[in-house]
């Protein structure tokens, strides 16, 4: 890699990412790091997958982010009868042109949220695969493009099972990342409690990024300098998930290509130009515990949530950092 | 590519508990089978106890599942039956340290085919100890101290593999009693090869060089306080060679039955070394006397009762004996000796001497006029003594016994004292007289020259003789066949020959010859070199004549002092064998016999040698620096002016190219060892390492912001791109400047 960012553009980056980061602050309250890493997966131009039990803001988190920039933003409420062309759009045959015209859906926009993806039947859900993946809907034989950027932030509740459909790990491998919001510290909280406001489409959050500068953010990530050793960290971290007993089955290649973006976004979102390892270490669990499954059987989702947690936590210390 | 860079950078792997507790019991194995081979250093008789014991320590070893085949009920009567023994045995030989060696010993195979505890393993340490620390003061051996070095680091690997392994265990719950039904987990597992492979895998060389020079400064810090201490006799203060009553394997008694010389003459060990003042003064065949034998009885000779009576003085107690000769004019001439242990309580002597002094006082018994010292107590350590104004003659004065031969009665020739007895019944008598009668009669001289040439006429030389069948002496039935034989044969015949013509004669037993050690400069006499011969009585010279039947020049006593040099240079042994006994000698000479004088002769040449090392460096100093100010006086001309200018440049570049280039010498070290890592970023990752440390050591206040900007710029030629990199070598020495700081704010 001969070429490298040039100071003044991972500056205006990092000045990007402050507008965002400080503007994000004000509506989410004490969640610092989940803000970090969602300004992660948007800068690496990944999916995100939200995790947590209902009510603790993760609608209000995307709605943030897509608000903070002068993106299009859309959402979805995944349930049981919603159809795939509920979700991609539908070609109608229009009386007085006299041919199909197709009628863009809702994941036409630059922020998605599939809320309670995992209510929706595998085939919505899969309707979802290809254009997670190449930012186009293919409909009767004719791509249309989505917005650009594209980001799908989806949502699910992993406690109620009650007529729910757990994506399949196809699925679960096309998300960058898997977060969970958790609750709030009790000061944080205690402000929550105070601002009057209601839903969050009382939120009033100004754009402070353009579309035009999120691509240019998106690009300058695949410049970001990874070491040949960092490199090797990632590998011996994904081989070590691979080995790993416990495991039913090791990260994919997709995951281990996921890791080393995310770590070169993370670089760039604290105006770096060049990957640490702690980037990598730190990202691991987001980036890769989604695409693991224990190989015995748990209790609930939670309780495989936190193993799968706790293996990647002892993997992550046993595999040496590079000096 | 990239796989490699996983085994080399994963974590160095760990031994696991059960592999500690195999090596545990791999060091115990190990410590017991050491110290029970000590015991073949002790004369004491434990052959199949240690026989046992060592096979036991192996099989376990081989199968260590097989302990746990031991039935419950000999671990529970171990211990009594192990009592009993060592009382039984208390009971029957009374003896006090044999028996503690035999308990030791047996105390040993019961652990070595137990499984143990901790405490079990601590046993194994202080009985191996014990037997080590007993054989050492007993034997006082090279080979000793060797053994005790090895046990030393046995030992301490064994107490950290012990501490280890106990504090892996302590975490789980351990069972009271490790020897009742399955064996465990870690000896059903038991892979030696395995364990080899995961050890080679977790030791790293920089802690087991550390740990080796750690040893070997110990152990030169002890030679060096030993070099230094006063020396005091260790093995009289502890009394532990009271405690054996030592018989020897082999070696000379009071009487040789036939063939007794032969036997000692398999065995090829060394009986004897000896420092001599001047090799040239060396003979090149000494006889090493140490024993004269006048009773001819049931087809042996022995030492009479009568003759000790009259010739042998007292037992007496002294730390020197005076002899019969004087000392010349001149500087006083020392002969060391080291006879071995299980040699003989007869000390070898080569002939009359002037006085002869021994380390520490012994019990002894000395016979001036056999010329014969005799210790009290056979040895059971190797005795030096030393020996002032060494006489070297084939002819004995012995005027006691001229004295005596003029009393004599010729009629009868009964006094006992005369050593012209026979003992034999009248057809023996007519054989060797008729025998003796063609020998003529001129002179004991002449009778010996032509006794000897017609015993080698008749009979040929033969380690394993062919005595004739028949009634009447064997002695006389071999004399009179044409049977080969050995030298105790020729002696014997020799005397009751030389007896019936009426000649006084006797057998002396010792060694003959030896060999030059050409690595310490000294005799060692073998065990191979014992010999047998007699002397017959000169009253003309009032002396014993020296006669070797079997010696080249039989009749003539060859002269032997001043020995050509062609001779000794002959037996000069440069052997493989001759080293390890130079050793020994050293070892004898250095460590052993090292008294007081010797010490402080070694301390005085040490010091010397550092004056004059430190001397000539200030020489060579002062040397150098008038040579210089010579130079700088002469005149300055062009060429030197271009010189100096070329040198000041040359040093110039080297710096320049160090300060510039440094990192391209380590690329290319690092790249012959197969890594193709940056030399920057490897040093910068170092460096990042110790701000790490510096930082987590420190615990106090945040970050300065140079160090926060260094550990950035760091992180920059570790992990960034080498375009973005701004001047290496400044910020790594700007981050070393940090680094320090750090570490003394840490202290």
């Amino acid at each position: 890699m001969s070429d490298f960012v040039e100071a003044g553009k991972i500056s205006m980056a990092r000045q990007a990412v402050e507008r965002l980061r400080a503007n994000m602050r004000r509506t989410i309250k004490g969640k610092d790091d989940v803000i970090e890493q969602v300004l992660v997966c948007l800068v690496a131009g990944g999916h995100l997958l939200l995790e947590d039990l209902p009510g603790v803001g993760k609608t209000t988190l995307a709605y943030a982010l897509a608000r903070s920039t002068d993106c299009t933003f859309s959402r979805v409420q995944f349930t049981s009868d919603l159809l795939p062309s509920d979700v991609t759009g539908v070609a109608i045959y229009d009386e007085r042109e006299r041919k199909f015209v197709f009628k863009p859906g809702p994941v036409f926009a630059n922020v998605v949220l599939a809320d309670e993806i995992n209510r929706a039947t595998p085939k919505t859900q899969s309707a979802l695969l290809e254009v997670m993946d190449r930012a186009r809907v293919t409909v009767d034989g004719v791509a249309h493009a989505v917005g650009a950027p594209f980001m799908v932030f989806a949502t699910q509740n992993p406690v109620d099972y009650e007529g729910t459909f757990p994506l399949p790990e196809s699925q679960m491998d096309r998300f960058l990342m898997r977060l969970q919001m958790g609750y709030p510290q009790p000061a944080d909280e205690l402000e929550i409690l105070r601002t009057a406001r209601a839903g969050y489409d009382a939120i009033e959050v100004n754009a402070v990024v353009t579309r035009a500068e999120v691509s240019a953010l998106q690009a300058l990530v695949a410049e970001v300098f990874v070491e040949d050793s960092v490199l090797d960290y990632i590998l011996r971290i994904v081989t070590a998930t691979r080995t790993e007993a416990e495991f039913k089955a090791g990260a994919s290649v997709r995951g281990g290509l996921a890791l080393r973006t995310a770590a070169q976004a993370r670089a760039l979102v604290l105006g770096r130009d060049f990957v640490l390892p702690e980037d990598v270490g730190a990202l691991v669990t987001a980036t890769l515990a989604h695409r693991l499954a224990l190989a015995r059987q748990t209790s609930d989702a939670l309780e495989e949530r936190r193993a799968v947690g706790g293996v990647l936590k002892r993997i992550l210390s046993s595999v040496a950092l590079p000096v | 590519m990239a796989w490699q860079h996983i085994s080399m950078e994963t974590k160095r792997p760990q031994l696991s508990p059960d592999e500690m507790q195999q090596l545990r019991w791999l060091l115990g194995g190990a410590l017991t089978l050491l110290s029970v081979v000590t015991v073949f250093y002790l004369d004491v008789e434990a052959w199949t106890l240690m026989a046992l014991t060592m096979l036991a320590t192996i099989a376990v070893l081989v199968r260590p599942t097989w302990p746990a085949r031991v039935p419950k009920l000999a671990h529970t009567l171990a211990f009594p039956l192990i009592a009993a023994f060592f009382l039984g045995d208390l009971w029957i030989k009374g003896e006090m340290l044999p028996a503690m060696v035999r308990l030791d010993i047996l105390l040993l195979l019961y652990r070595s085919i137990s499984y143990r505890q901790r405490r079990d393993d601590m046993q194994i340490i202080v009985l191996g100890l014990f037997l080590i620390v007993v054989a050492g003061v007993l034997t006082v051996s090279l080979a000793f101290a060797v053994q005790v070095m090895v046990f030393a680091g046995c030992a301490l690997a064994f107490l950290l593999a012990i501490t280890i392994a106990e504090a892996e265990s302590n975490r789980r719950v351990r069972p009271n009693a490790p020897n009742l039904g399955e064996p465990p987990r870690w000896a059903v597992q038991l892979d030696w090869g395995r364990l080899g492979t995961r050890l080679q895998a977790v030791s790293d060389w920089r802690v087991l060089v550390l740990g080796g020079v750690l040893f070997a400064g110990v152990v030169a810090v002890a030679a060096l306080l030993f070099l230094a201490i006063p020396r005091f006799q260790l093995e009289n203060s502890l009394f532990l060679e009271r405690f054996i009553s030592k018989k020897s394997r082999t070696g000379f008694s009071d009487s040789i039955k036939f063939g007794d010389v032969t036997e000692i003459q398999q065995d090829f060990g060394v009986a004897l070394s000896v420092d001599v003042p001047d090799a040239a003064l060396a003979p090149a065949s000494p006889y090493w006397r140490m024993l004269v034998m006048d009773e001819y009885r049931d087809g042996g000779f022995k030492l009479s009762a009568a003759l000790i009576h009259a010739a042998v003085a007292g037992e007496r107690t002294a730390a020197a004996l005076l002899g019969t000769e004087r000392a010349g004019a001149g500087a006083p001439a020392y002969w060391t000796f080291y006879l071995e242990s299980g040699v003989s309580r007869y000390l070898p002597l080569p002939g009359r001497f002037g006085e002869l002094r021994f380390r520490e006082a012994q019990h002894f018994r000395p016979s001036t006029e056999l010329a014969v010292v005799a210790l009290v107590a056979e040895p059971a350590t190797m005795t030096a003594y030393r020996v002032e104004g060494m006489t070297l003659a084939d002819a004995l004065p012995d005027p006691a016994f001229a004295a005596r031969w003029r009393k004599r009665d010729p009629s009868t020739g009964a006094d006992p004292l005369l050593q012209r007895r026979i003992n034999l019944g009248p057809e023996d008598r007519e054989i060797l007289g008729r025998l003796a009668a063609e020998l003529g009669d001129g002179g004991a001289a002449e009778f010996g020259r032509m006794a000897s040439a017609w015993l080698m006429k008749q009979h040929g030389y033969s380690l394993s003789p062919q005595i004739p069948r028949g009634a009447g002496d064997p002695l006389v039935r071999w004399l009179a066949s044409r049977e080969a034989g050995h030298c105790e044969l020729f002696a014997g015949s020799f005397v009751l020959l030389a007896r019936t013509a009426g000649y006084a004669a006797r057998v002396v037993v010792g060694f003959r010859g030896g060999t030059w050690n050409g690595y310490s400069n000294n005799f060692t006499v073998r065990n191979s070199d014992a010999h047998a011969w007699a002397e017959i009585w000169d009253e003309k010279r009032g002396a014993w004549l020296r006669v070797d039947p079997l010696a080249a020049d039989a009749g003539a006593t060859a002269k032997e002092i001043g020995a050509d040099g062609a001779a000794l240079a002959r037996r000069t042994d440069r052997s493989w064998t001759a080293r390890f006994d130079s050793l020994r000698v050293f070892w004898y000479r250095r460590i052993v016999n090292f008294d007081a004088r010797s010490q402080e002769e070694t301390l005085a040449a040490v010091k010397t040698a550092t004056q004059n090392t430190g001397r000539r460096a200030r020489e060579m100093l002062e040397h150098a620096a008038s040579a210089l100010r010579a130079w700088l006086a002469g005149p300055w001309d062009a060429r030197r002016w271009a010189g100096v200018l070329a040198v000041i440049a040359g040093g110039t570049g080297v710096i320049w190219l160090w300060r510039n280039f440094r990192y391209v010498i380590f690329d290319f070290r690092l790249g012959r060892r197969g890594r193709r890592e940056d030399p920057v970023r490897r040093e910068a990752g170092r460096l990042l390492a110790q701000l790490r440390e510096g930082r987590e050591g420190d615990g106090r206040g945040a970050a300065g912001p140079e160090e926060t900007e260094t550990r950035a710029e760091l992180q920059r030629l570790r992990f960034g791109a080498r375009e973005t990199w701004r001047e290496p070598v400044a910020v790594l020495r700007r981050a070393r400047g940090v680094a320090r700081t750090l570490r003394r704010r840490g202290r």
